[in-house]
């Protein structure tokens, strides 16, 4: 053997050596994170009971402010009511700030300083993208689970949800709705609702969504869905701007339609949101606020056009009521819903 | 027999053949028939002529007639159980529901704890409770609790309104 091909060969061996020790310090890096992130999450997850017209039920919450608000799912905090939170080893009583159907979660609050999650983005989110979860599976303590990120569904079995919900290949359990779903950073960027076949996946909320209502309840008391007053939106024969959305359908004197908007305007954008598909508008739409004003961008022929429409409070809001007229609640942001309003430019 | 041949009992049916009761004896025939009656029957103790009594009444009655009786009573005992049943067990649904309008999730103080310049993250909520719920009912505690996961999300968008 010459002295050269024993130098390469050791060359080649230490490359391995190097290569599998690396390798090694990477499996032992992600594990030890998740240990962390878990060691510094879990203190801020909860058990929630409640009480429902049929019997004690048991989910999961978390704190996401010092001042005791739980986010959870509507399925633990929507329908249920003397709530009580074990917190370390104590048990309080919870009450219930608001609960949304729409979006699938709820509020709850206790008076206590609690520790907290910090909020991350779902949107910076990429499939593959590893996820923990932590919750309480039945009648056992916290338990962490870790999964990855594996689609961003507007639909599942035919039925359209209201906005985007996270998929996730993370194991569940029955009493881990509402459970936080957090990245490797510890940051909550959903929140778990449910499910998924056998439970080996769930589908959770963006923490967005959860934020969006927290917003409303802070601003008006109340989830406030808008409303644009587009009936109906169907795919287009052919793709304009990069868009196959085409309104076919405007309610007669809606805000849209006072706003200018007509059948057979392509929609481009919905507030911040871009448009693409007909089902891009869902998630564009759960984020209006009733009484914002929302500019919408069309094509209606060869012509880019922006409207700014002034939402409504959203038909399938539970009530009516606008307790934010103005002057007659104190404290809250003036705003005018009155259908007279002039239309906006 | 033996003591007796038919010629002895033809004379002494002739000589009884123009015997003739007391006046009156036929008058208080029956009477007396009962009160003898009646004298016979009280020798004996009570539980005899309990069971006795008892024994005459049932032979009396078509008891194929009478089956269905007990059955109805039985049914009827029955349908009254799981009613008072159900009605213990019903939680207080009215009141679960209950909820004031005026208090609806309107925050207190929301002028002195809010403002545009303050982020939504540090507000400090404090507001009526959406819902006033009161002790549940004790079945409540007894039935094992329900560990929530639905297998579907709630969140349903069913046309395309926006």
């Amino acid at each position: 053997m010459s002295p050269l091909l024993g130098s390469r060969r050791a060359a080649i061996a230490f490359a391995l050596v190097f290569c599998s020790g690396a390798g090694f310090a990477q499996d032992q890096s992600a594990s030890q994170q998740v240990r962390e992130v878990f060691a510094r999450a879990a203190k801020a997850v909860v058990k929630i009971h409640g009480v429902d017209e049929h019997s004690e039920i048991c989910g999961t919450g978390f704190f996401v402010d010092p001042t005791g608000t739980i986010y959870t799912a509507y399925t633990v905090g929507g329908e249920a009511g003397n709530f009580t939170v074990e917190f370390g080893d104590k048990k309080i009583p919870a009450r219930q700030l608001v609960a949304d159907i729409r979006s699938g979660t709820a509020i709850l609050k206790v008076d206590e300083t609690t520790p907290a999650l910090p909020i991350g983005k779902s949107e910076e989110l990429e499939l593959a993208t590893p996820v923990i979860s932590i919750g309480y599976p039945l009648d056992l303590p916290k338990t962490p689970n870790f999964g990855m990120l594996a689609g961003f569904d507007r639909k599942c079995l035919g039925r359209y949800f209201s906005t985007i919900h996270l998929r996730v290949n993370v194991p569940t359990q029955r009493g881990e709705a509402g459970a936080p779903l957090l990245n490797m950073k510890g940051e909550v960027v959903g929140i778990v609702v449910s499910g998924l076949g056998n439970n080996s996946a769930c589908y959770a909320v963006p923490i967005e969504a959860a934020e969006k209502i927290r917003s409303d309840f802070v601003r008006f008391g109340e989830a406030r869905h808008g409303w644009i007053g587009v009936n109906d939106v169907s795919p287009a024969s052919q793709q304009v701007d990069g868009s196959r959305a085409m309104v076919t359908q405007v309610a007669d004197d809606g805000p849209a339609s006072r706003a200018g908007l007509k059948a057979g305007d392509v929609l481009l954008q919905v507030g911040k949101k871009k448009i693409a598909d007909p089902e891009d508008v869902f998630d564009a739409s759960f984020y209006i606020t009733a009484g914002d004003t929302v500019p919408i961008t069309v094509m209606r022929g060869d012509k880019n056009l922006t409207f700014q429409v002034q939402a409504a409070m959203h038909p399938a809001s539970k009530t009516g009521v606008l307790l934010a007229s103005p002057g007659a609640i104190p404290g809250v942001i003036p705003m005018s819903l009155d259908e007279d309003a002039p239309p906006s430019p | 027999m033996d003591e007796f041949n038919d010629n002895e009992i033809a004379r002494l049916l002739r000589l009884k053949r123009y015997e003739q009761p007391p006046p009156g004896y036929f008058d208080n025939f029956l009477h007396e028939f009962h009160r003898r009656q009646r004298d016979e029957l009280l020798r004996q103790p009570l539980w005899r002529i309990c069971l006795e009594r008892s024994h005459n009444f049932m032979l009396q009655l078509d008891v194929r007639s009478l089956a269905s009786y007990p059955t109805a009573v039985a049914a009827v005992l029955l349908c009254a159980a799981i009613f008072l049943l159900k009605v213990y067990q019903q939680p207080e649904t009215a009141r679960v529901a209950t909820q004031s309008p005026l208090t609806l999730s309107v925050p207190v103080n929301a002028e002195q704890e809010w403002n545009l310049a303050s982020p939504v993250s540090t507000q400090i909520f404090r507001t009526q409770p959406v819902r006033s719920f009161r002790e549940s009912a004790q079945t409540h505690r007894a039935a094992p609790p329900r560990y929530v996961l639905d297998s579907v999300p709630v969140s349903y968008e069913p046309t395309f309104r926006f």
